[in-house]
């Protein structure tokens, strides 16, 4: 009676094992945007190290003393960031969507709008208000604030996509506040932040989960 | 023990259900579509299991139109989401 009992349970337990691994890959598969690729991050910090040192050698060292030259280096400085920022989205759906077709997923779904629009929201706001600051002319400031708008932004979508997401929101937030009470020295924070951060947790994220 | 097997839920037993429990118990409504699609199924298929938990009352339907195309989303209810956490509990239990 006892062993009839035993193996009664023993041999269903795999199948309860399997039941639960199916259970867990459909709720991901359905509720999260799984196909953002690990490359989109590295790319998108090679970018911004290319777009900061650029920023940073050809016009932050040598500030324009006419009113003149202050106005062209905004709208070169406003290009430089346009361009990187370009780029970077251009590359992350490049690859967000080759890494979709590989694992047979869909690229356009419900997680990966959810996605967009929740880190949209705060990363348009970010963006108008650093337009707003950089006509007022406080430049300084702006480091801080892409960084603080970017990280809240990511923050808030974490939740569609993987978990390391919501952690480098927070070490973008982190980097954002140290920008803004370091305020003369804000383009290496904003370095660090889109440029490092991004590879460093690239390049986890594409250990993690693109490898496999 | 045995208490614990008598609490894993028959409707569940097929892999099909359980997916379409998974998709519905993390997406507040998902359409026909997407079901067959996320799960892998041909029409018919998928219409049975569905057409089986909503009979047992744990997912709902309801129907509107997109432009003249019908859509039918499909949702969880709540005996639904609470028969499925209680076989999840009872999975969990037995493979501790």
């Amino acid at each position: 009676m006892q062993f009839k009992v035993l193996l009664f349970i023993f041999t269903p337990m795999e199948k309860q094992l399997e039941d639960i691994k199916a259970i867990r890959e459909m709720m991901e598969k359905s509720s999260k945007f799984l196909s953002l690729s690990g490359l989109a991050g590295i790319t998108a910090g090679i970018t911004a190290i290319v777009g900061a040192s650029f920023a940073y050698f050809y016009l932050l060292r040598y500030p324009g003393a006419t009113d003149f030259n202050r106005f062209q280096e905004m709208i070169i400085l406003l290009a430089d960031a346009m361009l990187v920022l370009i780029i970077s989205i251009g590359f992350a759906l490049y690859f967000s969507w080759k890494k979709a077709k590989k694992k047979k997923l869909k690229f356009i779904n419900k997680a990966t709008l959810s996605t967009i629009y929740n880190l949209g929201i705060p990363l348009l706001t970010g963006g108008i208000f650093s337009l707003i600051l950089l006509f007022r002319g406080n430049v300084e400031i702006i480091a801080s604030n892409t960084l603080l708008f970017y990280g809240l932004g990511l923050v808030n979508a974490s939740k569609y996509t993987f978990e390391e997401i919501h952690y480098l929101g927070i070490t973008e937030i982190i980097l954002g506040i140290a920008a803004a009470i370091f305020l003369y020295h804000g383009i290496i924070f904003w370095t660090i932040g889109f440029g490092v951060c991004h590879i460093v947790y690239g390049a986890i994220m594409y250990k993690k989960y693109d490898l496999k | 023990m045995a208490n614990i097997i008598s609490n894993l839920n028959k409707a569940f037993d097929s892999r099909i259900r359980l997916g379409i429990m998974s998709v519905l118990m993390v997406n507040d409504s998902v359409d026909f579509n997407t079901l067959k699609e996320l799960l892998e199924l041909t029409d018919g298929n998928l219409a049975s299991h569905i057409k089986a938990l909503e009979s047992l009352e744990y997912i709902q339907s309801s129907k509107q139109f997109i432009g003249r195309k019908p859509n039918t989303q499909y949702a969880i209810t709540d005996e639904g989401r609470r028969s499925f956490q209680e076989h999840l509990n009872a999975l969990e239990q037995l493979i501790r």
